[in-house]
């Protein structure tokens, strides 16, 4: 199969050097501010690269994909946008936690290609842009709410999921509703007075 | 994973059509080369870990129909559109206060973030997450029939003790559904044949001999709607799930009870149990037990006996027999002292 | 109220927020596998499913297919690459390509490399092999599995501690406890997937990966190579948790360097959850018998401890706490023996406390037991048996506040309201019970080197080969910088993780603050010396303060007499723009190639047991109190408190944050994790974060950490003692107790699961 085509008009292997950052990688990513691509991506053959067009952090991305990519590894390996983090890869530890049109998901278990069209956002379209931070980012940093940061940006995106669902209302409301992000360093009494402290003055995003 | 086509069809129709042709008409589902996927939080999983093979995979996220995401509730049933996300029954407040067990079987189900993507649809379908199924190197009669069950001799802790057969002991992990066949839900299903309406309890097949066919779907059919019918039940209920920690884990045991009392005196119960069995598992004679009774810890003590009297322990779910009793026994009496 | 931030106590430093807490809040801090890598090719690992036997056929031609694949590295094409030694650098001396023999399931036998992820990942499940298979043993119920005594086998245990007479002691005993434990295989799984990134730019090469020893693998990496040491660059600036497990490197890194120099371009491979479970290093399962005699006045008069614990076949790998449980309380005499099993397994390897963990988790158990056999308050049967030194060498304790933090705590949980009859105490449904147990971990020091530029702008630099595993070395470092330099900590950045930085020493053994901070002190030291001197010189801004005592704050040095010079007018007389200095730490008691072992990544360890003036501990106390449902028998921990005395606390924010995660970790080891093996196969079974249960955020209630204060100048110039360990040592033990307490089951194998509580 070393032939597979490729419609897309964007080699394989070009599209691949492409991933070096996401400032490297704007002349090879068709990024445009235009309104995402309607209609649903359909590959005729499965090595064939999908187009996907979805936006990110308020920004227009059209991808030419395998099927097959997450939409963890699309953001991560494609788009350049590393802070949503692989911690299993299949639904169990929540380290990848994005928000899909303001919901909080699992991005590895969600194929890219089921993204079409939608609003996604990570952690690093969070913060305004003079730098300011999310309420939420800000809590985590005054409760250290963290010692490694690796599960940090899953447990920010699904703490302002859990507010905005409104299920942070107490304690044992957070804890249980936050319970799908692992903290191997354990700091989840610290999450819990962060999103308490977040609570009241966190935007929806 | 195993490269798969990609097609997003636009309605109902149109989904059949492609699965109609795609699959072979009397594959199982999940053994079908044209897959559907909703919320995928069991398929992509089970594709990465190369169990789920499909060649095309029918994204049901872009049908139409309106119903398919509705959430209807009336005096007498509530109805949910198979596309409709766990997390949002959940959340629905006359479900809380009206039908509490289907809003706690959902809420106490996998974590946040799963609950956003699954939907009930597809929730009820979930595979088993048996150790020995997940990961293709060792023998399975549900993966490869024919190939032995390596969970029988093997580290079974979290296996059936109801329901099994020599050739498969794979636990059903599901909660909604358990709360589905303790009210007698039905399921509507369409198909390139037409459409038909199910009890849920004839959803799901015993392993028996043939491990591999887990449902009574046909690959050309999808789950359009579920149906929970209400009655004097239904406010007094409770699903009860008891696990290795207090949140996002599978249940070693539960029990989804609905009551309905005449004063301290049962006149009609419904009862399933989770965890403990092969497929959704409603216990009918724990219910006959308690029918005309005055529900008291000797009564829910004699009602989990029944409930469990055919349970075949193995070498470490033991424990499951009279954990599952102790569950049933709590989950009845705290549903009799629930306020209606 | 912030509790993440508690009021420093005497010796206790500023809750200082982390120095990276930025970066970690918006996905801007880098972990390895993040780094932008241009050209890269993916590989991904494919793995043994026997646990014995030979590989006779590796069948590859349908991974070799797969569109986009690139590579296969698999039997002899690692023939001229030297074989991993097991060691503190090297996790096992088994070198999965170099022959055709499974030592353990989940062993390497090939690394795909592809265009993408998906067809490497493709590829690799489609390698199927053909195994002449053998039965394997899994561990201590097996057959096959060899014995053998630990002592002398690795340098963990020189020899077992014994003191006094134990045989005349025991028969004698008036009470007497002889009883069996055990504690499951576990694995770390830190939340980062285990990775390497592999880059060659000619004949250097720079990996990214994950680690706890940058310098160590540097070393050991290009040994495996055949390089030149300077040639090759281990980068690992943020590392996403460890716990030990980053600690040794494994055999992948090299393969994974062979097959980038193969193909000519870079690598990465990261690995999945399941394959770590077999690919890296895990805490063996162990099993203790305890044999304790006391007199009717709750003096210990005999202690005996036993251990076995499981490694694999070729590697003597060994933690033998036994050096601290004996050296724990006052016993009247001590008789120790450890054994390891070899069995058909990964080798082990380090796992947060990992000698302390399993052994003093069964000694603590016993000690609940005769306290209870004795009908003995368990606090006050400790009291009595406080040592005024260790039993074993007799010296004595650097410092011990083993009681202070027993009263703390007692005071902070309400101890006294325990109505110590056992099932006494109710709620509803709800059993209750509450015990306590001894936390205690060695305090170590290795060698380390660091460098402190200060500039005339008044920034400063520090750069240390030393690893933020999580926690807050980074942070600390720098504020020993910024209080020596009278500099804000916003003016300070820190580097670490890097192998082309001062070297640091693996962190491992809680040594890094200790050694770190060492390091940087004296580096400071040699900074402020030389601007003192340019400020007091002739043309110098405090001129003719010669005598005076100065010191830096502020920006500024100040003399004693009030005088004070900016930073930049004291640069500007000595006509520099910056003062840079590089330190070179040895602990006292360093032998003379302490800092030549330190650059060839093999430092020493002084301190704990080992140091001729006085043993080194820290200590802690902990109690917990469970909920368990009369029904269902589910276990719950609604609180926990903890108390610890480690000596100078640079920084209470990361030192509370540290000491409870240790203690969630107890928990987690108490009631939730273990790794199942398949006895038939030898077989990992829960190979996932599904099945492999670690607690959430909803098992957690109320911690308390307590930090008391304490002063210890003999442990190092820091007065640091580590306590990244100390926290979840002791921890299940309380646990244990407090279920004892509650239902009367005494259980000794952990975790404790419904199952071992149901009527």
């Amino acid at each position: 199969m070393s032939d597979a085509k490729n419609h897309s008009g964007l080699s394989r292997r070009m599209f691949m050097t492409g991933t070096v950052s996401a400032a490297a990688a704007a002349p090879l990513l068709a990024k445009s501010t235009e309104a995402a691509e309607p209609s649903p991506a359909r590959s005729a053959e499965p090595r064939e690269l999908s187009a996907v067009s979805m936006r990110i952090n308020r920004q227009a991305y059209n991808l030419a994909l395998d099927n097959r990519t997450s939409l963890l590894d699309a953001l991560r390996d494609h788009i350049g946008l590393t802070g949503t983090k692989k911690g299993c890869d299949h639904g169990q530890c929540g380290a990848c936690t994005v928000l899909v049109d303001g919901k909080r998901v699992l991005s590895c278990l969600t194929f890219a290609v089921m993204a079409q069209g939608r609003e996604i956002t990570t952690i690093e379209g969070l913060a305004s842009k003079d730098g300011g931070l999310h309420p939420m980012q800000q809590a985590f940093i005054d409760h250290d709410a963290f010692q490694c940061g690796y599960c940090t940006p899953g447990q920010i995106m699904s703490a302002i999921g859990c507010v905005n669902e409104g299920h942070a209302g107490s304690q044992d409301s957070i804890r249980e509703y936050m319970s799908g992000n692992l903290c191997r360093c354990a700091a989840y009494p610290n999450i819990v007075d962060a999103i308490v402290q977040a609570r009241d003055e966190t935007r929806k995003v | 994973m195993r490269p798969f086509t990609y097609e997003r069809p636009k309605n109902v129709p149109a989904a059949l059509a492609l699965a109609s042709k795609f699959a072979a008409k009397d594959d199982p589902p999940t053994e079908a080369d044209a897959q559907f996927i909703a919320g995928g939080t069991n398929l992509a999983d089970y594709m990465k870990l190369g169990v789920a093979r499909p060649e095309r995979l029918l994204d049901l996220n872009g049908l139409s129909e309106a119903s398919l995401r509705q959430i209807k509730i009336t005096d007498k049933s509530i109805r949910f559109g198979a596309l409709v996300r766990m997390g949002e029954a959940a959340d629905r407040e006359e479900i809380r206060s009206g039908c509490p067990v289907i809003a706690q079987s959902l809420q106490l189900a996998a974590s946040g973030q799963l609950r956003n993507m699954a939907s009930l649809g597809g929730n009820v379908l979930q595979r088993t997450r048996c150790e020995y199924f997940r990961e293709t190197s060792w023998p399975c009669n549900k993966r490869k029939p024919g190939s032995g069950c390596s969970a029988m001799n093997g580290f079974n802790r979290q296996h059936a003790v109801l329901g099994t057969s020599d050739a498969c002991i794979a636990t059903y992990h599901g909660d909604f559904a358990q709360a589905l066949i303790a009210l007698d839900a039905t399921v509507e299903i369409e198909g390139r044949r037409g459409r038909r309406t199910l009890a849920f309890a004839k959803l799901h097949q015993l392993p028996g001999k043939t491990p591999n066919i887990e449902t009574n779907l046909a690959a050309d059919e999808i789950i359009t709607a579920i149906e929970v019918p209400l009655g004097p039940w239904s406010s007094r209920s409770r699903y009860l799930k008891i696990r290795d920690r207090e949140s996002y884990a599978f249940a070693l045991a539960s029990a989804a009870v609905a009551l309905d009392m005449d004063g301290d005196t049962v006149r009609e119960a419904r009862i399933a149990l989770g965890g403990v069995a092969t497929v959704p598992w409603r216990a009918g004679a724990a219910e006959d037990v308690l029918k005309g009774k005055v529900l008291d810890e000797a009564t829910a003590n004699r009602a989990a006996e029944a409930a469990f009297a055919d349970a075949r322990p193995l070498a470490f779910n033991g424990f499951k027999i009279e954990l599952g009793k102790s569950t049933l026994t709590r989950a009845l009496l705290e549903t009799r002292d629930m306020k209606s | 109220m912030n509790q993440a931030a508690p009021t420093p106590k005497d010796n206790q430093g500023d809750p200082v927020v982390r120095i990276d807490g930025r970066l970690k809040v918006t996905g801007q801090a880098s972990y390895p596998a993040d780094i932008a890598t241009a050209n890269v090719a993916y590989g991904v690992l494919a793995t043994s499913t026997i646990a014995r036997g030979k590989v006779s056929k590796l069948n590859i031609e349908d991974a070799k297919a797969v569109t986009g694949v690139l590579d296969i590295v698999t039997y002899g094409d690692m023939d001229n690459i030297g074989k991993p030694k097991f060691g503190n650098t090297s996790a096992s001396s088994i070198a999965p390509l170099h022959d055709r023999t499974i030592f353990h399931d989940g062993q390497i036998v090939a690394l795909v490399v592809a265009e993408t992820f998906e067809a490497a990942e493709e590829a690799a499940m489609l390698i199927h092999a053909d195994y002449e298979d053998e039965q394997p043993s899994a561990g201590f119920e097996s057959k096959g599995t060899k014995t053998e005594a630990a002592a002398g086998k690795n340098p963990m245990l020189k020899e077992d501690p014994k003191a006094g007479d134990f045989d005349a002691a025991w028969a004698n005993a008036a009470v007497k406890i002889d009883e069996k434990y055990s504690t499951p295989t576990q694995h770390h799984n830190p939340i980062e997937l285990f990775s390497t990134t592999a880059i060659w730019q000619g004949d250097q090469l720079t990996i990214h990966e994950p680690s706890q020893n940058v310098t160590g693998w540097k070393v050991e990496l290009a040994r495996q190579l055949k390089l030149d040491p300077a040639n090759v660059r281990i980068i690992s600036p943020y590392i996403g948790g460890a716990f030990g497990s980053k600690g040794p490197m494994t055999a992948r890194t090299a393969i994974v360097a062979v097959a980038a120099r193969r193909i000519g371009r870079p690598v990465r491979c990261v690995v999945s959850r399941m394959q770590a479970f077999g690919t890296q290093t895990y805490r063996a399962e162990t099993r203790h018998r305890i044999r304790m005699g006391a007199g009717k006045d709750g003096r210990i008069t005999a202690f005996g401890h036993e251990g076995w614990e499981v490694t694999s076949r070729p590697d003597p790998y060994v933690v033998g706490g036994t050096s601290a449980t004996a050296r724990m309380y006052d016993y009247g005499s001590v008789l120790t023996h450890v054994s390891i099993v070899h069995a058909d397994r990964n080798t082990p390897g380090y796992m947060r406390s990992p000698p302390e963990t399993p052994y003093v988790y069964a000694l603590e158990n016993a000690m609940d037991e005769m306290a209870a056999a004795l009908g003995m308050d368990p606090v006050e049967f400790r009291r009595i048996n406080e040592p005024a030194k260790e039993v074993i060498g007799g010296k004595p304790f650097s410092s011990r506040s083993l009681i202070k933090c027993y009263d703390e705590a007692a005071d902070a949980f309400g101890w006294s309201k325990r109505d110590a009859k056992v099932g006494s105490m109710r709620e509803g449904d709800w059993l209750i019970g509450m015990g306590c147990a001894t936390a205690i971990y060695p305090t170590a020091v290795a060698p380390c080197a660091a460098r402190v530029r200060l500039t005339s702008d008044g920034d400063v630099r520090v750069q240390c080969g030393s690893h933020e595993i999580g926690t807050g070395v980074r942070t600390i470092a720098g504020q020993m910088a910024a209080e020596l330099l009278g500099i804000a900590m916003e003016k300070v950045s820190v580097e670490m993780g890097d192998s082309a930085l001062p070297p640091a020493p693996v962190s491992g053994g809680s040594i890094s603050t200790a050694s770190v901070c060492s390091a940087v002190m004296q580096a400071c030291e040699t900074v402020r010396q030389k601007l003192f001197a340019g400020a007091v010189g002739k043309d110098g801004p405090l001129s003719g303060s010669g005598n005076a005592k100065l010191d830096m704050a502020d920006g500024k040095v100040g003399a004693e007499t009030g005088k004070s010079a900016k930073l930049a007018d004291v640069f500007k007389a000595m006509q520099v723009g910056a003062i840079e200095e590089y330190a070179e730490f040895a602990p006292k008691g360093s032998s003379p190639e302490a800092l030549k072992k330190l650059y060839a990544g093999q430092p020493e360890f002084h301190g704990g047991e080992g140091d001729e003036d006085s043993v080194k501990y820290a200590f802690g106390a902990e109690f917990v109190e469970v909920r368990i449902n009369s029904y269902t028998r589910e276990v719950r921990v609604p609180r926990i408190v903890g108390a610890f005395a480690a000596g100078r606390i640079m920084n209470t924010r990361t030192a509370r944050s540290q000491l409870m995660g240790g203690m969630i970790w107890g928990i987690g080891q108490a009631l939730h994790e273990a790794t199942e093996i398949d006895q038939r196969h030898a077989r990992y079974v829960n190979r996932d974060l599904q099945d492999y249960i670690v607690p959430v955020n909803a098992d957690i209630k109320q911690v308390d950490v307590i930090l008391v204060p304490e002063v210890d100048r003999e442990v190092n110039p820091a007065g640091v003692k580590g306590l990244g360990e100390l926290g979840n040592v002791g921890t299940a033990a309380a646990v244990a107790s407090a279920v004892y307490h509650a239902t009367g089951k005494r259980i000794r194998d952990l975790p404790i699961r419904i199952e071992n509580l149901l009527a």
